[in-house]
């Protein structure tokens, strides 16, 4: 961030980052809570229903009592669970959904890393989460979250796959993994990636939406058939570090779309004058309106065929994608 | 490396699990995701309701049959009555077999969308269950103006209904007629079509027509294995006979025929309240004259069956001439139609009870009376 | 054609977005139940005679009542001592109003029974006699 990751090592430094890195904790974590709001708003207005609007005006503070109260609960911890790995698994899977923050980049001038390797970095840390879900499910020692466990596994393991070969097609036409060269790319050209890589986006929206677990590919906690999947036995903090996960990451995949595909901060139409920050936040949020909007409308489809449809289905399409980015490449239509 | 051990996991779906709507437990044995064996435990809600009914007149069973299918009182109701009509020979007035029909049918209607909405829901589809309400809540409000209960309603007598309609309550039926064929069309819309939907219930749980009959399966659950039968048609009660209705039936017997068994019955029942709502008599009795305490005949026996929104609703009566019945036996669809779970989930996925259990569509109160 | 099931879907629940919320602000404003509504039962110890018909048509068996002699040593019969409906029971079935010669039991449109305690669902006379508003009008 601001070139201070280049320079030698100061204390100064230091908090510099450190007090960043929170100031980008908050902002999640608002995020985070006037996404769930928000979520709540537009499923219940498109149920006929108003939503939260009993605390605070049009109920904007529903959500911080929720977390509030989640907050000062009794940490309940079962008898019988292995106890060390129960407390450390919410841990687990929430560090890495933060992590893969650092490598997005907001704005030109906003960003915390460059890294090079940026996609890598996102593919190789989201899936370190896996574990903590893992654990968590494995360490409660109850049937249903074990079930939901080993569920949520096969599912993000299978659709891992489809999601990084969704962004090999653009990795292919930029030659970098960077994720600001991939976005001055768009600028550049004046074509953001969705176009000429409309297949890519296709099934990256339906394997993020299957990393994510969100409906309809909820399955790992599916209510009617596990009651609550992997975090079942967990209570208060914990299970808010659970929840917090899952919308961080909501967070991150947006804003990895919209920065391969729709052009990060990039202004269409010449509309410049507002400033990119909106222009992404704009983006981001017509992204996960759509992923509240599929939660609102669709059923949970079943574990047999999520797998089948990852495998036989958006991965050739993927390599499908790839190959075909590939051979116009050759050919110089690229 | 040694063989990894493999075993299977006893699991308790139930009696306080969201997808088994009240207290209904499933104990089933799971070797990974698939089920191996499968046994349904029902009696948590066990009220004892026919030897209740022992201790009870005629008129007092009337609101214990509403407890029976809480999503259907109204032919609950209908059953018990018309059990008791017939030991006593009772005619009923004709206006009152028309408000009976209308307020069945409306029942039926707010049955199916319960079925629906809940049905959906344990597929994970959230909204189905709202707009499913909404509507319901328009049949509940007017089953509310004529009766004075929103669930409960004991609402008939042995001899007719307790209240006449209200002002304008026709009208509100027949303006709901055309209102709700359009809602049904948005029902398909949303899930019908659903690719997922589909990918989730079709080919699953199939049993045939023969099957079907020998498990004692009746009701929707009969028609779509492809066998047309309705005691609506088959063995006409109350004025049936002269409405003018389908059957709907299924092709292959799967969770996707019963669904569109049960969304044609919507229209159907439509079909009927409109006929019914049209040739509606201006004015005429309510109640026919009965005495004052209802007695049943020395030494009689009787047996009743209707068409409830689940299947056969049937009630036996044996009568010793106090006013009191010596033996109720109530036929409770739920219940018989429980039987074949243990039988299509065997050998399917976790994933598959709640679409399973879903179309089969019962209520815990009627299952375990 | 495959596929177009879920764009209907999508479609629909758009459309929804914007269309008339159908909730009802029930703790804020009251929800009025139609005339006929079967809610908590109202008493006038005045109209009773102490017949005895509702304890005996009461299906549950709730009502509990005790007559005494009346205190006007002119007249003949009896009057109410004590009345209790206990609402543990009760199921509002509506048929203690129906069969009271006298409509000294009558429903009223009042729903809202959620105590803390259930010793608090022993109404008594005084309390049903008090519950006197949304009286039903039509009984029979």
């Amino acid at each position: 961030m601001f070139g201070i990751l280049d320079q030698q090592f100061s204390w100064l430094n230091f908090t510099i980052l450190a007090l960043a890195a929170v100031a980008l904790l908050l902002v999640v974590l608002l995020f985070v809570m006037y996404a769930i709001y928000f979520e709540r708003k537009v499923i219940g207005w498109m149920q006929l229903r108003k939503g939260p609007n009993r605390t605070g005006p049009w109920g904007l503070f529903q959500t911080v009592a929720d977390v509030l109260k989640l907050l000062i609960k009794e940490d309940v911890v079962p008898k019988k669970v292995d106890r060390f790995l129960f407390l450390i698994a919410p841990i687990i899977s929430f560090t890495p959904s933060f992590m893969v923050i650092a490598a997005i980049p907001f704005t030109e001038n906003l960003y915390f890393t460059d890294i090079n390797v940026g996609l890598l970095y996102y593919g190789a840390i989201s899936s370190l989460s896996i574990t903590g879900i893992l654990l968590g499910g494995w360490a409660s020692n109850n049937k249903y979250s074990i079930m939901g466990g080993m569920r949520s596994v096969a599912q993000m393991i299978s659709y891992e796959v489809p999601l990084i070969m969704s962004f090999l097609g653009i990795v292919l036409m930029t030659g970098s993994l960077n994720l600001r060269d991939i976005v001055h790319a768009q600028i550049d050209s004046g074509i953001w990636f969705i176009f000429p890589q409309f297949i890519g986006f296709v099934v990256f929206l339906i394997a993020g939406n299957a990393e994510l677990n969100r409906t309809p590919f909820d399955l790992p906690e599916a209510e009617n058939e596990l009651v609550a999947g992997y975090f079942v036995e967990y209570s208060g903090f914990r299970f808010a570090f659970f929840m917090l996960t899952e919308y961080v990451y909501t967070f991150a995949l947006s804003s990895l779309m919209v920065t391969l595909f729709l052009g990060g901060w990039d202004a269409p139409f010449g509309l410049t004058f507002i400033p990119p920050i909106v222009w992404f936040a704009l983006k981001f949020l017509l992204l996960v309106f759509y992923l509240f909007w599929a939660r609102a409308t669709f059923p949970r489809v079943k574990i047999q065929q999520l797998m089948e449809f990852a495998w036989k289905g958006l991965i050739p399409v993927a390599l499908f994608n790839v190959m075909l980015t590939a051979v116009l490449k050759t050919l110089g239509i690229f | 490396m040694g063989e990894l051990r493999t075993e299977e996991m006893l699991l308790n779906v139930g009696p306080q699990h969201p997808s088994t709507h009240g207290v209904f437990r499933l104990v089933v044995k799971v070797d990974g995701e698939t089920i191996t064996e499968c046994i349904p435990v029902i009696g948590y809600l066990h009220r004892g309701t026919e030897k209740l009914a022992e201790d009870l007149t005629y008129t007092q069973i009337i609101p214990y049959t509403d407890r029976l299918d809480y999503l259907a009182s109204m032919l609950n109701n209908y059953a018990l009555v018309q059990a008791v009509e017939e030991l006593m020979d009772i005619k009923v007035p004709e206006r009152a077999e028309y408000i009976r029909v209308i307020v069945m049918e409306l029942n039926r209607i707010a049955s199916h969308l319960v079925w629906w909405g809940t049905g959906l829901l344990d597929l994970g589809a959230i909204s189905p269950f709202l707009f499913a309400f909404r509507d319901r809540e328009y049949i509940v409000d007017m089953l509310n103006e004529i009766s004075g209960g929103r669930l409960t309603y004991n609402y008939m007598r042995v001899g007719g209904v307790k209240w006449d309609a209200p002002a304008g309550w026709v009208d509100k039926v027949r303006k709901f007629v055309p209102y709700f064929r359009e809602k049904i069309k948005e029902y398909h819309t949303l899930v019908t079509g659903n690719e997922i939907f589909v990918a989730r219930v079709k080919g699953l749980g199939i049993y045939d027509a023969q099957t079907a009959i020998d498990y004692g399966l009746t009701g929707p659950n009969l028609r779509g294995s492809n066998f047309k039968y309705d005691l609506r048609k088959n063995a006409p009660y109350s004025i049936y006979d002269r409405f003018e209705f389908e059957i709907p039936t299924g092709e292959t017997g799967d969770v996707y025929d019963r669904y569109m068994v049960r969304m044609e019955e919507l229209e159907q029942s439509l079909n009927i309240l409109e006929q019914a709502v049209a040739s509606f008599p201006e004015e005429g009795e309510i109640m026919a004259k009965v005495p004052k305490v209802l007695r049943g005949p020395k030494d009689a026996e009787v047996y009743t069956r209707m068409e409830a929104s689940k299947g056969e609703l049937g009630v036996h009566i044996v009568s010793n001439g106090k006013d009191k019945p010596y033996r109720l036996k109530l036929r409770r669809p739920s219940f018989v139609n429980l039987q074949i779970l243990p039988d299509i989930l065997t050998g399917r996925s976790m994933a598959d009870i709640p679409p399973i259990f879903g179309a089969i569509d019962i209520v815990l109160g009627e299952v375990d009376a | 054609m495959w596929g177009t099931g879920f764009f209907k879907g999508l479609g629909f629940t758009l459309k929804m977005l914007t269309e008339k919320k159908v909730t009802h602000k029930y703790p804020d404003e009251p929800y009025i139940m139609p005339d006929r509504f079967r809610g908590i039962q109202h008493f006038e110890p005045d109209k009773c005679i102490v017949c005895n018909q509702c304890v005996r048509v009461c299906p549950t068996g709730c009502i509990n009542l005790v007559g005494k002699a009346n205190p006007d040593p002119e007249k003949k019969g009896k009057v109410i001592d004590t009345y209790d409906i206990n609402f543990e029971i009760c199921i509002l079935c509506d048929l203690c109003t129906e069969v009271c010669p006298t409509e000294a039991i009558v429903m009223t449109n009042n729903f809202e029974l959620a105590t803390y305690s259930r010793d608090y669902l022993m109404k008594d006379l005084k309390w049903l006699s008090e519950n006197n508003k949304n009286v039903r009008e039509e009984n029979h």
